[in-house]
């Protein structure tokens, strides 16, 4: 405790946020449980944690979603104590929260979105575009970023340009203290490199900045204290030289975590499935290739890796095999050497192929349903005689799946929204294994989930290759793409820009094959 | 060994539920408990108002005759709203398939039986089409409703020549006014008991065999004694005034199949998916535009068998039967705890609902209200439910 007083010492002074004692409670159970909290202006503080154990509830204290008088404790900025019974008033005092799901109005153009609710209004309520336009592009070289054409609408950009737009309107809100909720958790390689070095020119300009992150080697880069939560208590604060990331890890789970990717022998036969011509046409703009005349094949036993950076085209490959590619598409599958015709999910689950898609919030979960439905709703012909449910047999079924890979809730009948989302992601993967298929397509398959779950993924993912599955796997972490795959792809531009095999490999070898070709957003 | 308290909960996890989503669940459990309140306290003030005359056995059994029709739209009408659509040409349809059967049976002499099958497959026919436009042609449900809130009232004034086409046949006249005699209604509350205690019973012995909770005999007994009053009560007070109306106990059948869809069937259960996330129901591997069309044919069945009722209960087909149909049975699903966002809902709920605005018409009439009070009444009971429901399921946003 030497070293956490020591990290404390002489703060209160210059302190720009303070937190104390601060306690969430809903119904008998605590959130967050007496967390004090400290950030400097121009310091990068790390909040770490396992999903669930609070990060998030104590975030939505700061920001005003939780308004004063529904907490317990206090929360000094400046000094002065801010009750905010808003976000709207923690704004005022200089507090913006990136979050992790971007909040962005897809429709509005990137100027419209960094100043929604604060137009530059001219005589009459009229919006001040040029104004707008001219500060707007100025925010966004501040911040270096370059490619982005203000007057665009903002559903033209991927997530990672999402993300340094929201940091652009948090800007011009002259934040001083910027909350980042898993700001790389959508972001490539290069992307997140940029992010960081926002984060430490921001740094240097006196932003103070709370960095959430499950990536363990960014917070390691960008934070100069790390406070740890776990169980909605205070673990620890520690200075961020006196710690490396294996200790934050044991901090954060309160054990020693094993091996992240245990492999597990398996043998590698047939080819399963074949996709060869693979071509997606934008949904926007039918002229431009999403993917342009991509060929693969998987085979039985294999894990095969698509790596990339955001924009490369990996989701809408995998997404047009699995007959779910929104836009106009052709493909020419076989699988076990026959050809097949898939142009729904429907037709791709019944020829032995299954996806758990990207996006879990979005393409996932059934939210309102139950976590059992959730995951017999693929296979519910299964426990049905003549359209009629086998009601028992159906719940024997969930419960059993569910003991077995480990989903975690109270009651199969809980909503799976309210579910943890590691636990989300286990039940998705479930639903998805249910129609036992032949080949499983993981369109990357531990976002936002917290690092226990990931290893009960990895080693799930292991034993379904061992037991003859061919899987692809599709990933921004290249860790997990290398940790993962037996082969691994690279994409960019529509294209397979590398076939490697996984022995040796090194990041930077996928990375040098993703920029083959000078990486660019073309929105045209 | 119990199976639901080996899926052990999260050591972070265990009380994730916050209070409020514990209420919630409360509430949305007993959500019908709350509403038959409401119907309680709404007919003892009725009764009140009316020195008892607002409970005789004449004026319940009028009451449930008058709720048959709007029941059947509003049975329609919870699927689709719980798949996350709308359906405004119900109201139109109803009228336009009275009429139809009006001149089937009345111009046309058709026996009954085949004038009722036609009127059916008409009705299946036209929900189809209208389902067509929103699944296959991707028009908003919405707009199609309203499209066809319009083309078939036409349909209907073009048919009839805009004047009423009176009178039905006495078989006909049957469907809307006729009561099943006591006796068999006393037979057939027998056989529904025995039909639930042998449900009850066989179920117990399933979740035994396959190691499932199964709840104390003491809950289930008293269930199945609770039914059983209700059921007695029920009959004894119909058979009172001549015995169960022909159209409560079609619209009691259409009921129980409805119900039984939504809670026992695979086409049940993915509807209420494709309400809650169509995308990640698609994405299942389910034909989510073949359950979104089953749905909506499956309304133009329940207008076929409303606008049946409807011309037998007036004998006559008129062109302006069923005018704002649509209303009553949206408002009724709403009020009976259905979700605008879809994914919500239940079929007992959208019945209890009807019976609400049912009551209400009913009463303000025996209590002389003036026509125009009827109807603010009415809108504003809709919006106070429907509050009540988001203020009791703390539903942001």
């Amino acid at each position: 405790m030497a070293t956490e007083a020591a990290a404390r010492a002489g703060e209160y002074g210059d302190c720009l946020l303070d937190m104390r004692g601060i306690r969430k409670t809903f119904g008998s159970f605590a959130a967050v449980d007496g967390v004090d909290l400290q950030v400097r202006a121009g310091e990068c503080l790390g909040l770490c944690g396992e999903n669930g154990a609070g990060k998030s509830t104590l975030m939505k204290v700061l920001s005003g979603v939780y308004p004063h008088g529904s907490y317990e404790g206090e929360i000094l900025v400046d000094g002065v104590p801010l009750q905010a019974h808003s976000v709207a008033d923690s704004e005022r005092a200089g507090i913006a929260i990136i979050h992790q799901e971007l909040m962005l109005v897809p429709e509005l153009s990137v100027t419209e979105n960094i100043f929604l609710g604060r137009e530059i209004r001219r005589f009459g309520g009229l919006m001040d575009y040029p104004a707008m336009h001219q500060r707007a592009e100025a925010l966004l070289r501040e911040l270096g970023i370059e490619g982005i054409n203000v007057a665009q609408q903002v559903l033209h950009y991927g997530s990672g340009h999402q993300q340094l737009i929201e940091i652009a309107k948090a800007l011009s809100k002259q934040a001083r203290l910027i909350i980042f909720d898993e700001p790389s958790s959508s972001l490539t390689a290069t992307e997140t490199r940029t992010l960081l070095s926002i984060v430490a020119d921001l740094k240097r300009r006196g932003v103070a900045c709370v960095y959430i992150s499950h990536k363990l080697d960014e917070v390691a880069e960008v934070c100069d204290r790390i406070t740890v939560i776990r169980d909605g208590k205070h673990i620890g604060t520690r200075s961020m030289a006196e710690l490396d990331t294996a200790q934050i890890v044991t901090m954060m789970v309160g054990r020693e975590l094993g091996q992240m990717f245990e492999r597990k022998p398996h043998t590698i036969g047939e080819v399963v499935l074949e996709a060869t011509n693979v071509t997606c046409l934008d949904v926007m703009n039918p002229k431009r290739k999403r993917v342009d005349n991509v060929s693969l094949q998987v085979r039985k036993g294999e894990i095969l890796g698509i790596a990339g950076l955001i924009g490369a085209g990996r989701t809408e490959l995998v997404s047009a095999i699995y007959g779910a590619y929104p836009g106009t598409w052709s493909a020419e599958l076989r699988i076990e050497g026959k050809p097949v015709h898939i142009r729904s999910p429907q037709a791709a689950v019944a020829a032995g192929l299954c996806m758990v898609p990207e996006d879990r919030k979005r393409d996932g979960i059934v939210p309102l349903m139950g976590v059992g439905p959730n995951i017999t709703l693929s296979v519910l012909d299964h426990y049905a005689r003549g359209g009629v449910i086998d009601g028992n047999r159906e719940a024997h079924a969930f419960h059993h799946e569910m003991k077995r890979l480990n989903v975690r809730a109270s009651s199969p009948m809980l909503p799976i929204a309210s579910l943890s989302g590691g636990n989300q992601q286990k039940a998705v993967l479930t639903r998805m294994l249910m129609p036992d298929p032949k080949v499983l397509i993981l369109d990357e398959p531990t976002r936002g989930v917290d690092v226990g779950a990931k290893q009960e993924i990895y080693r799930l993912i292991f034993d379904l290759a061992s037991r003859g599955m061919a899987i692809i796997v599709v990933s921004s972490e290249m860790p997990e793409v290398l940790g993962l795959s037996d082969r691994v792809l690279v994409m960019a531009d529509g294209r397979i820009r590398g076939d490697f095999i996984n022995d040796g490999l090194r990041q930077e070898d996928l990375l040098a094959a993703a920029l083959e070709l000078p990486h660019r957003i073309d929105n045209a | 060994m119990n199976a639901s308290v080996n899926v052990s909960p999260a050591p972070g996890e265990k009380n994730r539920m916050p209070g409020s989503t514990r209420i919630r669940q409360f509430f949305s459990q007993y959500k019908i408990v709350a509403l038959l309140v409401a119907v309680a306290l709404i007919w003892a003030y009725f009764s009140y108002a009316t020195n008892g005359a607002f409970l005789t056995s004449r004026n319940i059994s009028n009451l449930f005759r008058q709720m048959s029709i709007t029941g059947m739209l509003a049975l329609g009408m919870v699927f689709i709203i719980i798949a996350g659509e709308i359906d405004l040409s119900v109201g139109s349809l109803l009228g336009l398939l009275g009429g139809v059967a009006a001149i089937l049976d009345i111009s046309q002499h058709l026996p009954l039986p085949v004038t009722i099958l036609l009127v059916l497959l008409l009705g299946a026919l036209v929900g189809t089409f209208n389902g067509l436009w929103v699944t296959w042609l991707r028009v908003p449900s919405f707009i199609v409703g309203l499209g066809g809130m319009l083309a078939y009232r036409g349909a209907l004034l073009g048919a009839t020549g805009g004047s009423t086409i009176a009178p039905s046949s006495d078989a006909f006249v049957v469907i809307g006014q006729g009561y099943v005699s006591p006796a068999t209604g006393n037979v057939l509350a027998v056989l529904i008991l025995a039909l639930l205690a042998y449900i009850t019973w066989s179920r117990r012995n399933a979740r035994q065999r396959l190691d499932l909770k199964v709840n104390p005999v003491w809950m289930d007994a008293a269930k199945l004694v609770a039914a059983a009053v209700a059921l007695f009560v029920f009959v004894h007070v119909l058979n009172d005034y001549g015995g169960i109306p022909v159209p409560v106990l079609l619209l009691l059948g259409l009921l129980a199949v409805f119900s039984f869809i939504a809670t026992q069937t695979v086409f049940g259960r993915h509807i209420y998916a494709i309400g809650s996330n169509i995308e990640a129901t698609r994405l299942s591997g389910i034909n989510v535009d073949r359950v979104r069309l089953a749905v909506f044919a499956l309304m133009g069945v329940m207008c076929a068998f409303a606008g049946l009722v409807n011309t037998a209960r007036l004998a006559a087909g008129s062109p302006s039967a069923g005018i704002n149909g649509e209303l009553d049975a949206i408002a009724a699903c709403f009020i009976g705890g259905a979700s605008m966002r879809g994914g919500v809902g239940t079929v007992h709920g959208a019945l209890v609902g009807v019976l609400v605005m049912a009551s209400l018409d009913n009463g303000m009439s025996m209590i002389d209200v003036d026509a125009y009070w009827q109807m603010i009444v009415k809108g504003l009971i809709l919006v106070l439910a429907v509050w009540a429901d988001v203020v009791s399921s703390g539903a942001r946003r």
